[in-house]
């Protein structure tokens, strides 16, 4: 008999599945989806607190009660499918859809390709047409697809604080432009963001023209690119400075962080790791001075790094400039006040060196700079022969903003009666000497234009006009990237709550005749091509680029009578001590200038040299630390060297300080940072935010922003601090800074030198094998192991020690990955992007504390200061904190060992192996022994201690009496091909096995149709892992190892490729290439070789044993060192 | 002090045991066959808002599957046909019948989508994709049954694991001709030219059905 199921009919809800950007608007004003938003992180969620056990019981009673009757649960629930009514053009449900967009930060875009599924951006990859970043992006861009989906985003335009609609914020921009028509705007001011959008550019010059008595102002909290006073004094003309690092040997930054913090930052990394890559012994590599006063990640990859306060940078400027240049054009008194150990030499080497490498050599000074150290680094540039090699003016028009400054005069004297804020949030980053809010709260209107609710729309609500912004994956625009490339930002989805952008609310009150955001974007375009938009637009979206759009490069000469007058006015470096600290104040890695600060992906990426989530601190030096009596406490028993910070059951334990500059106050927890300027105290802007209902972003950190004045926007002296007594906990990631002298990150230097005695990569590149334990331990896959192929090793899995044999591995590939410490920047966008990419949850800040965070990888952070001593506890080599610490990034996820430990003690076979040498895990088989973790040496498997994706983060504990479910917006951004985890299983990294199955899938699909069914061997470079395809420094490569002639093959023959704990014989797919430094041997602080390797060195053969490398004969893991063996063979005799 | 228990007690212990048993057995019998796919899917066949029929369409008519399911061969997904691929022909044919209501109305409106019912459910942990079979020999039958005989589409294999992996492990048994794919009647290449010819079919193609975790699960 057929069984019949009559099921009730659908709800309009169900059926509204597809459509999501027309129901959420009707969603968002249901009261049942509010109560949702309200709900998601409440303040003191206490409610287990007040109820008391018997109440606690009942409850329990009642659930298991439920449980019993609802035994309907056993049946799977009833689900429909629900097509398109008509069918759209393109739209292959299953398959996701790439679009040309781009992110617009300040003045350089990053140029993105958006993948979308079924209308829904759920990743950001960089766009593989624009050369310059390769296909790469940024940490920030790979964030930004969260905030799309941001519960806490302003969801509707309001007056006064009602809602209004579209049509009366419309009405409300003809009146503006009504109104002020008649005065030529008088009276009218903006205040916007920095923008290198051409279409915003338009509109603001035919503002200039429609209301020339408007005030145009602009403001950024954080710079990334020269003052432009200082080119033009220069050179005489508005140009500014493009780098070409990749042409230049030796670089010098002074106090720049241009693989981060510069604009074109992604630009500069990329081809910085072009001369820096090293595959062979014959090739060259670049070296790196770095000057600098806090620890950038810059400076972490420097071959010389020099600690200096901010303000000693224009002396050390002019100290090199005068050893570069016979006439200097600038009076050389500027490098008085200049004093740091061995000065003389330091300055004169680093001189004599770029004067050997003239026209291949580089001198970059930092954003944040006075225009005087700029126009010194030109004139080195100039002297040296580099300009039009490593460094390029291009011409740029000059901004007609006024400051910030300025505008706040004109609201002072009364003039200004409607105020626009386009963006920003002068109301929290504004100077503080400025007392914005009261500047805003006098003026009669304000609109303000903005993404969130925040400090600036809350100054007075009464007065003020909110109109929501729209995201700019919803939004049409344009912008340029750092070289002046026009590249298009197309929407991916309707406004979710109705936002409008920019360039939309500018052209209603400059009083355009057509204001929708396509048109004026079409128009500049056309523009821009000259030809019309019909012919132009489509090429344009496709590439993501409109060709030949760069900004012209121009021929400059240096004027040295022109720059004098910017050495008039130069401060004397002032003496730093306890009592008149320095303090920097630096745009965060994650939060950048605090228009980040509400992404939870960021907020719980480790800030990647402190290893601090969730919260920004004070960092002083290890000597200020000392000075302030502040002593971490650390070696306890099981560890050898002084502790950093003080840790208490692994969070770190810091003491409040409260920071003074001229009579203003902040309070912050100190975090003791080695490698920073002795006097120097650096603070990260962005945190602190005080508007309760950004839920991410308040309560994370403080505030740096009362400490900033119109003078003193980037560092600011006389500074002091003082312990306030009280303690915070805060998130650490990483305890422990130093590798104990052991082999983890193996380094060399590069160069053969007088001094380096056999140890340097050009007369030893497999230096890796004498090493580390394999260099003593029999040889991991025996002594014919050395002959083996990576192919081959992968599918025979020679037993060799062992003393199991193993099954062979028959896939038609075998996947593997090969990371290049020596180019790994330490970014972390890969870590964000395995985020995007694999729907790992955001766990919050107590949960990292508790050392549960789930990212799949992870950066390592290492100093090593070459001073260690064997005796493990209390030597006196292992008591001092590093002062001048050397850093080692070493990026460690899920290695996919052959013989993996973790599916050796998995009760329930839920980590096994499968065919193509993936360590995989079936989470619907996991129970969550953990075993698995317990017994992985890299510590890289994470699990769900409570189910992070379907419980509020601050009522985790209580379990299945918290609110569950995952608020509609936030599902939105999970990718489909991946499954979301659960409570209770374990989860890691797995090589993006959703993108592997698909490449296979859809090449065999493609063969399939062109007949050649044979086929099933995807190509080289068709699949990327997610931490491959943003990596923008190419540090990660990801392939097939059967196939001698892939990328991930011939980086692993690389003689410094080596396995990580190999001597485990845990055979791990990923393997690492040795990181190499290229110091100056003439340099005082010369070290024959990397500061770890000393360490190595002393750990291992501690004084008295000489160091001996011909005895370290290699595991036979490469032919290019027989010695082993031969002696074997010699003992047989 | 007389006895508490009669002498009769004595074998209750033995009696327990026999009765667990017996009532371990029965609950494991019961489990496995009523709380398995095979019970609880197959034959599956809930009333669709359209009575649509496969048989008039795809048997009498002699519809290809991939006019209306397009995508089988391109996505995971095998997509469920728009109201705009039924109205090609229902603009002309029954124009106004009241059945096709649904059909007509989602046409109109795009916000009045056919509440199809989900029949053929894979868990959302398992991840099966349409283009990887068809495209190499896997007919619709094999999971489907004989939908081109169906007035009323029904759940005709359990879809379970255990059903996955016998293919997998076996594909030469049911391989089909490229030809054959859409043709629900058609003969395996093993049943027509016995075992060894879809032993080499499958070699020849290349055929290496996944019988990894990493196949199916992500």
């Amino acid at each position: 008999m057929k069984r019949k199921f009559h099921h009730p009919e659908s709800t309009e809800r169900e059926l509204s599945g597809p459509k999501y950007w027309r129901s959420l608007d009707e969603l968002a004003d249901t009261p049942g989806f509010r109560a949702q938003l309200e709900r998601e992180f409440p303040q003191g969620a206490a409610e287990l607190d007040n109820g008391d056990r018997r109440h606690f019981l009942k409850l329990m009673a009642a659930s298991f009660a439920l449980g019993g009757i609802g035994l309907a649960g056993c049946r799977r629930p009833e689900q429909n499918i629900l097509p398109f009514g008509k069918s759209v053009e393109g739209i292959i449900p299953g398959l996701p859809q790439y679009y040309a967009t781009a992110m617009p930060l300040r003045k350089a875009a990053i140029p993105l390709l958006a993948e979308t599924h079924q209308g829904r951006p759920t990743k950001l990859e960089g766009n593989p047409t624009y050369e310059g970043h390769g296909g790469a992006s940024s940490l920030l861009a790979q964030a930004s697809v969260l905030d799309l989906y941001d519960p806490d985003r302003a969801t509707a335009h309001t007056k006064a604080g009602a809602v209004i609609d579209a049509k009366a914020v419309e009405d409300l921009l003809a009146n503006i432009n009504r109104t002020y028509a008649a005065t030529r705007g008088t009276g009218l001011a903006f205040l916007a963001e920095e923008s290198s959008s051409p279409t915003r550019a338009r509109l603001v010059a035919r503002l200039r023209t429609a209301f020339p008595n408007a005030i145009w102002a602009e403001y950024e909290p954080a710079t990334d690119e020269a003052d432009p006073a200082g080119a033009r004094a220069a050179f005489g003309r508005d140009v500014k400075p493009i780098y070409r690092f990749a042409a230049a040997k030796r670089i010098v930054s002074l106090d720049a962080d241009f693989l981060s913090a510069e604009a074109g930052s992604l630009y500069y990394a990329r081809s910085f790791s072009n001369g820096r890559r090293v595959e062979k012994a014959a090739d060259s590599m670049n070296r790196l001075y770095v000057a600098e006063s806090g620890l950038t990640l810059t400076g972490s990859m420097a071959d010389h790094r020099l600690r200096l306060g901010n303000s000693q940078v224009l002396a050390l400027a002019a100290a090199l400039g005068a050893k570069v240049m016979n006439n200097p054009p600038f009076p050389v008194s500027l490098a008085e006040g200049l004093n740091f150990k061995n000065q003389e030499k330091w300055i004169a080497e680093c001189a004599a060196d770029l004067q050997e490498h003239r026209g291949e050599s580089l001198v970059i000074a930092g954003a944040h700079q006075p225009a005087a150290v700029h126009a010194i680094a030109y004139a080195i540039n100039a002297a040296l022969g580099n300009i039009g090699k490593t460094v390029e003016f291009l011409a740029v028009p000059a901004s007609t903003a006024v400051s910030i400054s300025n505008l706040a005069g004109s609201i002072k004297s009364g003039a200004v009666k409607t105020l626009v804020v386009l963006g920003g949030n002068p109301a929290y980053n504004a100077p503080a000497d400025l007392d914005w809010a009261a500047l805003q709260g006098s003026v009669g209107e304000v609109v303000r234009f903005g993404y969130y609710v925040d400090e600036t729309s809350l100054v007075k609500p009464a007065a003020t006009t909110q109109i929501a912004a729209a995201h700019y994956l919803e939004s049409w625009g344009d912008a340029r990237t750092v070289e002046g490339l026009v590249v298009p930002i197309q929407p991916m989805i309707q406004p979710l709550f109705g936002g409008l952008t920019e360039n939309e609310v500018l052209a209603r009150i400059v009083g355009e005749a057509n204001a929708d955001s396509y048109t004026l974007v079409s128009t500049t375009v056309a523009g821009l091509a000259g030809r019309p938009a019909e012919q132009v637009m489509t090429k344009f979206l496709h590439d993501g680029i409109l060709g030949g759009s760069a900004y012209p490069t121009a021929s400059v000469t240096f004027n040295a009578q022109g720059v004098g007058a910017l050495f008039a006015s130069a401060a004397k470096a002032p003496a730093l001590s306890e009592s008149n600290l320095e303090v920097r104040f630096v745009r965060d890695y994650k939060v950048d200038d605090g228009r980040f600060a509400n992404n939870g992906w960021l907020q719980e990426c480790p800030e990647p040299i402190t290893k601090i989530s969730w919260d920004n601190v004070i960092q002083i030096s290890p000597a200020l630390a000392k000075k302030l009596g502040i002593e971490p406490k650390g070696s306890a028993l099981q560890v050898a060297r002084k502790e950093e910070n003080e840790f208490s059951i692994g969070k770190e334990n810091a003491r409040i300080f409260e920071l003074k500059v001229g009579g203003k106050s902040i309070s912050g927890p100190v975090h003791i940072q080695p490698g920073l300027s002795d006097y120097t105290v650096i603070v990260p802007l962005g945190y602190g935010r005080t508007v309760k209902h950004l839920r991410i972003a308040s309560g994370a950190g403080f505030s740096a922003a009362p400490l900033r004045t119109t003078a003193a926007m980037h560092f600011a002296t006389g500074a002091t601090l003082t312990d306030t007594g009280k303690r915070q906990l805060l998130a650490n990631v990483q305890e422990h800074w130093s590798m104990e002298g052991r082999d983890i990150v193996r380094e060399s230097n590069f160069e053969k030198t007088a001094t380096s005695n056999g140890n340097s990569y050009q007369e030893n590149p497999a230096f890796v094998n004498t090493i580390g334990m394999e260099s003593h331990s029999p040889p991991i896959y025996g002594a014919e192991g050395g002959k083996l192929s990576m192919g081959e090793k992968a599918t025979d899995t020679p037993r060799g020690q062992s003393l199991y044999s193993h099954p062979n591995f028959d896939g038609v590939h075998q996947w593997g990955m090969s990371i290049d410490m020596n180019t790994c920047i330490g970014c972390n966008a890969c870590v964000v992007a395995c985020q995007a990419e694999n729907n790992i949850p955001i766990v919050g800040r107590d949960q990292v504390a508790r050392g549960r965070e789930m990212h799949w990888i992870r950066i390592d952070r290492y100093y090593s200061s070459g001073t260690i001593d064997a005796a493990a506890f209390g030597g006196e080599g292992n008591k001092e904190l590093p002062e001048d610490p050397q850093v080692s990034l070493q990026p460690m996820t899920c290695q996919h060992c052959e013989t993996a430990p973790c599916e050796t003690v998995c009760p329930v076979n839920a980590t096994v192996h499968d065919d193509e040498g993936l360590n995989t895990m079936a989470y619907n088989r996991c129970i969550g022994t953990r075993y698995c973790a317990n017994n992985c040496p890299y510590k890289v498997r994470r699990f769900n201690f409570f189910d992070f994706n379907q419980r509020q983060l601050d009522s985790l504990y209580m379990s299945q009496l918290g609110p569950k479910g995952m608020p509609e917006l936030v599902k939105m951004v999970k990718n489909p091909e991946v499954t979301v985890r659960m409570r209770g299983v374990m989860e890691k990294c797995t090589y993006c096995v959703q993108r592997i199955q698909n490449g296979k899938i859809q090449y065999k699909v493609k063969m399939a149709k062109a007949g050649d069914h044979a086929k099933t061997a995807v190509p080289d470079g068709t699949i990327k892992t997610a931490c491959q395809q943003t990596c923008p420094v190419d540090a990660i490569v990801f392939g097939n190892i059967l196939d001698k002639e892939s990328r991930v093959s011939k980086a692993k023959a690389r003689e410094q490729d080596y396995a990580v704990l190999g001597y485990l014989n845990v055979r791990p797919r990923t393997t690492y290439s040795a990181k190499l430094r290229n110091p100056n041997p003439r340099m005082p602080d010369y070290a024959a070789q990397p500061l770890s390797r000393t360490e190595y060195d002393k750990k291992n053969h501690p004084a008295g044993h000489e160091a001996h490398p011909g005895a370290h004969g290699g595991a036979g893991e490469s032919a290019a060192q027989p010695s082993h063996e031969a002696k074997k063979e010699e003992a047989h005799k | 002090m007389s006895n508490i228990f009669p002498k009769s007690a004595n074998k209750l212990p033995l009696q327990i045991i026999i009765y667990l048993v017996v009532f371990a057995s029965l609950a494991t019998a019961g489990v496995t066959y009523y709380m398995t796919p095979k019970y609880t899917r197959v034959g599956y066949a809930p009333v669709q808002p359209v009575p649509f029929s496969h048989n008039l369409h795809a048997g009498q008519l002699g519809l290809d599957c991939r006019y209306c399911h397009s995508n089988v061969d391109k996505s995971a997904h095998s997509n469920v046909p728009t109201a705009q691929t039924c109205m090609n022909c229902h603009n002309q044919i029954k124009p106004t019948s009241p059945l096709l209501a649904p059909v007509r109305e989602s046409y109109e409106n795009p916000a009045k989508p056919v509440p199809w019912v989900w029949i053929h459910q894979t868990p959302d942990y398992a991840y099966f994709n349409h283009s990887a079979h068809v495209n190499r020999g896997v007919s619709c039958v094999e999971c489907h049954g004989r939908i081109d005989q169906m007035d009323v589409v029904k759940h005709a294999q359990p879809l379970s694991m255990g059903f996955c992996l016998d293919c997998h492990r076996n594909p030469e048994l049911h391989v089909r001709e490229p030809a054959d794919v859409f043709n629900l009647g058609s003969k395996t290449i093993a049943q027509k030219s016995g075992a060894d010819a879809g032993m080499k079919f499958v070699h020849d193609w290349n055929i290496k059905p996944p019988q990894s975790c990493s196949g199916c699960h992500r």
